[in-house]
Parts: C-alpha cells; structure tokens; sequence
C-alpha cells in the first residue's frame, strides 16, 4: 500500500463555542495501493477533502494512523495488532511507517513523495510568480532539485502536461482554466511523487477540457505508475478513471469496492441513492431522491450517520428520543389533535420518551398506523403504562462497522451485520 | 534555453516595467515634480556648494526689512517675514522635508507589515496581542507623543522622527491584516504549505507581494501627510531651531500676514501640496507596474 489510514478523524474547532467540534472526518480507514486511481465520492460537506488533506498532512489528524509505502503483509499484522490492542505490535509498526509524527528534513522528504492538485486553478496559483516559479516551488522547497537542475525540470515537466515551454516566462492570469489547471498538475507531479491527491481537478473546467484533463492524468499514471486519489462529486469522473471506489457520507466511509461493483452494484443504501442521481441517456429509471439535508456534524446522528435519511432504515440504525421527539408532536399536535386533550411528550434520556395524558391504547394504535409513514417510530420498542403516564421505550442503538462482503468489498450498514442478515 | 535567457529576460522585464510606468501620463508628471524635490534634496545634502547659499542649513532673515514683499524680480515668490527670500527658503526646506517623510514613512511601513502579516498569518492568540497592541498605539495622539518623547529625548529631529514612526505603523499593519486575511485563505498558499515551504516563505514570498499594491498607494499619500504633520509640529513650535528651513514652519512664518502678504503663506504651502500631489501620482503608476494584469496588456 503506497498509504493506509486507521481509525483517522479529524475534529475542527467551532469558533466562540467551547467543547464544540465539528467533525468532519471520524474513524476513517482507506488504503490505496501503488498505481492504483481511488475515487473518493460523496456530496459537499462530506469531509472528502478534509480526508484527501489529512493523507499528505496538510492538516493535523485528531487521532488515528497515517501509514505510507507500508507492505500489505505489515499493514495486516497492523490491522490485528489494532484489534487486539497489541501495544508493542502497534508501536513498532508505526515508528517504521507513520508520517503524523514526521517533522523538519523528515517530513519534507514525505513531502517529495505526495502532490496535491487543487479544485480551483485560478486561486491555487499564486498571480505574482511566473509559471516557472510556481512549478519549480515543491522542487526546491523540498529539496528534491536546485539551480538549473530545477529550471531543466520545469521545462520537461511543461512537456509533460502538454504545454509550450515559453509559458515557463508567463503569468498565471495570461494562461486560461485548462492552462491553469495543466500548470497546476505540473506543480503537482513535479518532485516526481508516489501518491498525488486530486481535488475535484475537472470540477471548474467546462467539459470538453475535464476530458483532455482526465486523459492527461490517465496518461500520466501510465507512465510514472503514480497512485492517485481522485476526490469527486462526479460520479461519471469516477466512473471513467477510478480502479477502486470509496463513497463517503458525513465524514464516514460508507462503502467501498471496486469501480463496477459500487457502480453497477451498489449495496449501501446512500451508494444507492447517489449512483441513481447520475443522468442516464435513453434509460428511464426510478430515483431514489433522499428527504432531508446532510446532518449537522457538530453533532453527528448517533449509530449510522446516514439513518436519518435511509429509505430502509432499521430500528436498531440510530434513533434517539431527539429524533422520535418530533415525529410524536407531530401526530399529537397536528395529525391526530382531536383524539388528545393537553398530551405531550417529553425526553426521559437517550432511548426513553414520556408521554403525558394519552391513552396508551390510542397511542399504541397511532403508532401502528403511522410506523410505515414515519421512520423514527420504528425504533419503539415499548410502550407501557408507568406511574400514569405512558413510557416509550427504543431500542438500543448499534454502530455499523465496516463489513467485509466478497472480493475486499466493505460496506458500512447494520443490513449487512451477520445479525441481520440471519433474519 | 533559460541559463543563456537569464540576462537578457531581465532585462526585457526592466524595459516592459519602465513601459507601464510611462504608459501612465500623470503618473510621469507626478515623478518629473518628485524628481526636482528629489534633486533639490540630494544637492542640499551632498553638494550644497555648488549653490550660491551662504548658509544652506538655515534660514536668513533680514531684519532691516522684516515685512513680507511681493514677488519681484530680486525675490521670484517675495518674501516672508522677517525679511526671508522665499525661493532659497522653499529651495533650503525641501531637503529637511523630503528625507523626514522618507525616513517616517518607511520604516513605519516596513514595521507595520511585518507586524500585520505575522500577526493575520498565524492567527489566534498572537493576533489578538499584536492587534491590540497596535490599536493601543494607534489610539496615541501624535503630537502629544511627539511633545512627550521631545521632552524625554531633548527637542531634536530625531525624537521627533522616532515619534512619528512609533504612531506610524499602526495604520499599515491594518492594511497588511485587512489584504492578509483574504489572500491566507487562497488555495496558492495551501498549495505552498503542500510543497513544504516554511511559513517564514509563505508570508514572505507569497502574502507579502499580494498585499504590497494598497500599501505602496497608502505609502504615497502618506508622503504628502506625513510633510503636513510635520508642518503642524513645526508651527506648534516642535522645532530644534528658529532658522531651520522647514516648509511648514515657512507657511507658518506668513500666517500673521495672510491678508496683506497672501503669497506669503500660499507659496510655500504650494510646495506641500505639490509633494503630496506628485507622490500621488506616481504611487498610482508604481501600482501598475506591479501588477501583472496590467504588465500584460501591453
């Protein structure tokens, strides 16, 4: 594996709240092999880019492990030695392989060996530097070159991405989107890295030049066998170019597989609804069209993130009273108000809500009613008559892990828990 | 290709910058007036010999006919009291001028940059103490300081300009914050961090140049207030000595005599005007040099 990260989260400061964090990233593990294109999908906000930035350290992980050019052999003895919190184990891997703790000489070397290639090629190149200037920029700031030795490399490099070596004299703003762009991969693959992070790098182009762009970066994989993790939200970007898919939803890797298996096959249910947005020519298919906004990350829905958008949710996927709370006013204020008289519902803790002046009966009816319109009522367990009042009891909520399907396909869904599928 | 180009190129991009400057018509009349301040001021300093001034450093006044005269053929701009030439005066006082304004407002630029960059650039708590620090300083009236640090340090131009510069730069590092929090956030900058350039780099190499074009406009106008002020401490009676030939102390000479001796007060008040006009101008020209959008249109 060129790089492989566990358990990898990343928590941002809320500004002026304390103790408030956003989490954009939250126990990811993704590993990407030598000359291998892994797509990473999901919609804004997703945490995508914070992802591809904690890989070559552009941000500072929370916690978690960032391992490079580890061998496969290592980073399963890593994988069991985390499971079975085998400390030593642990340790002597990560003072081989680890990049977080890499500082000074040591981390410009990593430096060298990663590249990144931003959304924007009109901001990403800085207007008062020459093209040369800004090629020859991770050249010389790493150390990898000096002098003319620097300047040859430029050069070649402009040939590289297919661009006249007179531009090495010009300015960024004399260049248009696609020159821009070219340039800015140039800078990316300069230090002739293993790994390079792409950031939407066709998503501010118009389309006739994202092919010559994909094509380019297509061509260069070929010749330099660079691994590349392609950050996108097109899905047909993906499609075209990725060897291996990863699909990420609030800062969770919901699903990951190779290419044909995410896009003709999706299990996850997110993967679902996002491979039937993409437009099809002469096929009429029946969407999946998710209700609702991405969930708040600064505090995140417990059990699966993406539960309380999931057309096939389960009991088990996550709800809490919070989430209950609503659907029950709801039915007591507005739907049903003429069968209670000054009811209403109150949260007792995480999994138990108290309602008062109903009927149990009535309730117990309603909610069997309304269970299929309202997925948080799946998620009663109980209802019961306690001191007068009506207690509603959840179940308890489980946290999906990463489950292993066939040909190193792992999906993230209760769904798929051997549980589950028994039944 | 590039070793045998260096040269040459260089030297193409001298000719393109000089191109620009002098594509901006006003902003060559404002450095033709700066030039003859400029000389007036090298001459007096190095070479005063080479004019026909018995005493180049002062002012000399002839107290056998201290009332201002109009101009005439023996005194070009007249005279103002107490019987002083105005052509040698106005001549004598540009250097004093000239080299105070140069020495207040470019250090004060220089401090205030670098404070205001470091400061924006790392952000948190460091921003806090510097920005305030610089509101507290900014707070401070200059002509109090100016009289307390005279007062301190003894009634010489140096404290005076040592006073100037401490109020100085708080402007600048405003300047450099305001244009620093918005080019910090531009992906070049992350793209200079991914290539392991030291933040002393970035700040230096990258913020720097983009924050330079309203400064080099802010370090032009304030040429021209910067002379003001000085005028002001002047007329308040900041001077070292009562013969030093100083524009504003000049104005200052006529004041008493503006209705009867208008020139008396216009004409070396002109000459301040003139300065802060021409530095003006040409500050709008230095801008066009430096930038690159306007480099490529020609």
């Amino acid at each position: 594996m060129i790089i492989a990260a566990r358990n990898l989260s990343k928590f941002f400061d809320v500004k002026g709240v304390k103790n408030a964090k956003i989490r954009a990233v939250e126990d990811v593990n993704i590993e990407i092999k030598e000359g291998e294109i892994v797509g990473l999908v999901g919609e804004s906000g997703s945490g995508k880019s914070t992802l591809g930035r904690l890989l070559i350290r552009l941000i500072e992980p929370t916690s978690g492990e960032i391992l490079y050019n580890i061998p496969d052999k290592e980073l399963d003895e890593f994988d069991i030695a985390l499971k079975n919190k085998d400390d030593n184990a642990i340790k002597k891997i990560v003072d081989k392989y680890s990049i977080t703790k890499l500082h000074g000489n040591e981390l410009k070397k990593f430096r060298r060996n990663v590249g990144i290639v931003f959304q924007d090629p009109y901001s990403s190149l800085n207007p008062r530097l020459k093209i040369e200037d800004i090629i020859a920029e991770p050249i010389i700031e790493t150390g990898y070159l000096k002098g003319n030795e620097a300047k040859e490399r430029v050069l070649e490099l402009l040939d590289e991405v297919q661009l006249p070596r007179e531009f090495s004299y010009r300015y960024p703003h004399e260049l248009s989107g696609g020159q821009r762009q070219r340039v800015a991969l140039a800078r990316g693959i300069a230090t002739n890295p293993k790994l390079v992070i792409l950031d939407e790098p066709t998503s501010a182009l118009d389309v006739s030049i994202q092919a010559e762009i994909l094509e380019l970066l297509k061509e260069l994989r070929e010749k330099y066998n660079i691994s590349m993790l392609l950050i996108t939200h097109n899905i047909s970007v993906v499609s075209y170019m990725a060897d291996r898919v990863f699909v990420m939803y609030a800062g969770k890797i919901m699903e990951k597989g190779s290419k044909n298996d995410i896009i003709k096959n999706p299990e996850h249910p997110y993967t679902q609804a996002l491979i039937s947005a993409v437009p099809q020519i002469k096929r009429i298919k029946a969407r999946i069209i998710l209700k609702g906004d991405p969930p708040n990350l600064i505090n995140p829905p417990k059990g699966c993130r993406f539960h309380p958008r999931c057309p096939v949710a389960l009991p088990t996927c996550g709800w809490t009273a919070d989430e209950v709370k609503p659907t029950l006013d709801y039915l007591i204020d507005t739907k049903y108000f003429t069968e209670f008289t000054n009811a209403n519902v109150e949260i007792k803790n995480e999994l138990e809500l108290i309602a008062n002046n109903v009927d149990i009966n009535k309730l117990k009816e309603i909610i069997n009613i309304e269970k299929e319109n309202y997925k948080p009522l799946l998620s009663i367990k109980d209802i019961v008559q306690e001191n007068g009042r009506v207690a509603l009891k959840l179940y308890q909520y489980e946290t999906p892990e990463l489950i292993e399907l066939e040909n190193g396909r792992e999906v993230e869904c209760l769904l798929f828990s051997p549980k589950n599928k028994a039944s | 290709m590039s070793k045998s180009n260096a040269k040459p190129d260089r030297f193409r991009e001298l000719k393109l910058s000089l191109q620009v400057f002098f594509s901006n018509k006003s902003a060559v009349a404002g450095l033709i007036i700066f030039l003859f301040y400029f000389f007036d001021a090298l001459i007096l300093q190095f070479f005063p010999q080479i004019l026909p001034f018995k005493h180049p450093y002062q002012l000399t006044p002839n107290y056998a006919n201290p009332i201002p005269q109009p101009p005439s053929f023996k005194h070009p701009f007249g005279t103002t009291y107490p019987g002083v030439d105005l052509l040698n005066a106005i001549i004598k006082s540009i250097r004093l001028d000239f080299w105070l304004s140069l020495e207040i407002v470019i250090p004060g630029a220089i401090i205030g940059l670098v404070v205001g960059i470091i400061a924006t650039y790392f952000g948190g708590w460091i921003d806090e103490v510097l920005m305030r620090v610089t509101d507290i300083v900014f707070s401070i009236p200059y002509l109090v300081l100016a009289i307390a640090i005279g007062y301190v340090l003894g009634r010489t131009l140096q404290s005076m300009m040592i006073a100037l510069i401490l109020v100085w730069w708080p402007l600048y590092a405003r300047y450099a914050r305001s244009v620093t929090l918005e080019t910090k956030e531009l992906t070049f900058i992350e793209a200079a961090r991914a290539a392991g350039t030291s933040n002393l780099k970035i700040m230096f190499k990258h913020i720097l140049p983009n924050s330079l074009p309203p400064v080099f406009v802010q370090i032009s106008l304030d040429l021209g207030t910067i002379m003001l002020t000085i005028s002001a401490l002047a007329f308040i009676g900041f001077l070292p000595a009562a013969n030093l030939p100083e524009l504003g102390y000049l104005t200052s000479l006529g004041y008493n005599y503006i209705q009867t001796a208008p020139w008396a007060m216009i004409i070396p008040g002109l000459f301040i005007v003139l300065f802060a006009l021409a530095v003006n101008l040409m500050g709008d020209g230095f801008r066009d040099v430096i930038d690159p959008r306007r480099r490529s249109e020609l």
